[in-house]
């Protein structure tokens, strides 16, 4: 656990406070990873900045043509945000199966991106909402889409000191779904996971995207799924098509929570349930 | 206005936050959990079970909602309120929620019960009226190895009723 906890108010005062830190830092926003991680003792910074006070990560904003919800934003407030529920329903709709409802109360979308968890909930849905991620190192801000921000297991595009200012949905008017099979219904860690999000025009869907939890090193963005999914008809034979080739897409392992050949199964049936549910 | 805090005397903060509606200034260690913090300052009511955030024994109101005091560093609950059992009712006069769980038959360790009489309470505070699924979903992180959860149901409905009736 770190020697030193800093808090500061505000980004202004963040960026000042910076080079005066150890050198082995870490941000702390809901502290449900790296909490548990300290307590496990694999967590080895010298300082956590607990950035739960800064007011530019605290927000849900809704703008002309974008929805931005911040990183410190708690998953329930997401829950109970109405501009969530329009623009990003696949988010939306993987938050119950987020934890449970205390830990919910702490967690943040950022926390939750950071920790690069390829079963993380909130960041599998976000890659099926198509969301960019703001990043802010001192006065530089840079975005970059979701997809490109997770790497590998635990590892993100972040540079050292690089905070997540939020999170960036374009509002279009789209479905979505999220099914997570894991030990039991609620507060588990899936065995595997699926977000779809689709904009739908009469019979057919025009624009899908798939993403896949816990089957890759990354909340994986199914692309050859999305891409042949597009402009079809939600029919039994398209949605048995997709399904065959999503289990093309994913590359699971086996480990304590379940076994690489259930996985794959696990992401063919998942997703086809998704599809049906949006149909 | 919050300060930031920055590391302290021998390894110590001074924190302020308000307990049970009390202002206190609390001394914490660096990296010391709001759980043991809370216990260390004579706050017993929240109980150390897991210490890994899935059991939820340890469940307090930071700001009027549920968190689990073993994951939330204590300087992390700077300047804000803090509502421990201890703050709803006392063995003399117990919280409707209280009273509910003790006539249920709902108690049996007792380890668990804080931190769901605590879930309930954030529960009741916004939905006064809540169906079986809403209940049972406000106690999904509040695990129980005694009793098997009937009759804390029962008794989230009953303590419903009598908040109600009594407006």
């Amino acid at each position: 656990m770190p020697e030193i906890i800093v808090k500061p108010s505000n980004l202004k005062e963040l960026w000042k406070m910076l080079p005066g830190l150890p050198a082995r830092r870490r941000y702390l926003a809901g502290g449900t990873d790296l909490v548990t991680a300290g307590v496990a003792g694999v967590e080895h910074s010298e300082c956590w900045i607990d950035i739960g006070d800064l007011p530019e990560l605290g927000s849900i904003k809704e703008a002309a043509g974008s929805l931005f919800i911040g990183s410190g934003v708690k998953i329930s407030e997401i829950e109970s945000s109405k501009a969530a529920a329009r623009w990003c329903p696949a988010l939306v709709a993987a938050i119950p199966h987020f934890a449970s409802p205390s830990l919910r109360n702490m967690a943040t979308l950022g926390g939750n991106a950071a920790n690069a968890s390829p079963c993380a909930d909130g960041a599998c849905s976000l890659v099926a909402e198509g969301a960019s991620v703001l990043l802010a190192l001192k006065g530089k801000k840079r975005r970059l889409p979701l997809v490109d921000f997770f790497l590998g297991p635990k590892l993100t595009a972040l540079k050292k000191d690089e905070l997540i200012l939020g999170f960036e949905i374009r509002k279009r008017r789209h479905a979505g779904a999220y099914l997570k099979l894991g030990p039991r219904a609620y507060f588990g860690i899936s065995k595997a996971a699926v977000a779809v999000t689709a904009e739908l025009s009469g019979g057919a869907v025009k624009r899908v995207r798939v993403a896949l939890g816990s089957v890759a090193p990354v909340p994986l963005y199914a692309a050859r799924t999305s891409a042949f999914l597009a402009d079809k008809k939600l029919s039994a034979e398209t949605i048995a098509e997709a399904s065959a080739l999503v289990r093309t897409e994913a590359s699971p392992i086996t480990d304590t929570r379940s076994e690489a050949a259930y996985r794959l199964d696990m992401c063919g049936v998942l997703l086809e349930r998704a599809l049906k549910s949006l149909a | 206005m919050k300060n930031s805090l920055l590391a302290a005397d021998k390894g110590f903060f001074g924190i302020s936050a308000a307990v049970n509606g009390e202002k206190k200034e609390l001394s914490v260690r660096n990296a010391e959990s709001l759980l043991d913090a809370l216990r260390r300052h004579g706050w017993k009511g929240a109980k150390k079970g897991c210490d890994t955030g899935d059991c939820g024994s340890c469940a307090v109101l930071l700001n009027g909602k549920p968190v689990l005091g073993c994951l939330v560093p204590a300087v992390a609950a700077h300047g804000g309120e803090i509502t421990t059992i201890e703050g709803l009712g006392s063995v003399h006069n117990p919280h409707p929620l209280q009273q509910a769980f003790v006539e249920a038959g709902a108690v049996q360790c007792g380890f668990c019960i804080p931190g769901m009489i605590l879930s309930s309470k954030y529960l009741l505070d916004r939905i006064p009226d809540p169906t079986e699924a809403e209940i049972r979903k406000a106690l999904d992180g509040n695990l129980c190895r005694c009793t098997g959860y009937v009759k804390q149901v029962e008794a989230v409905k009953n303590a419903a009723k009598r908040l109600k009736s009594r407006g």
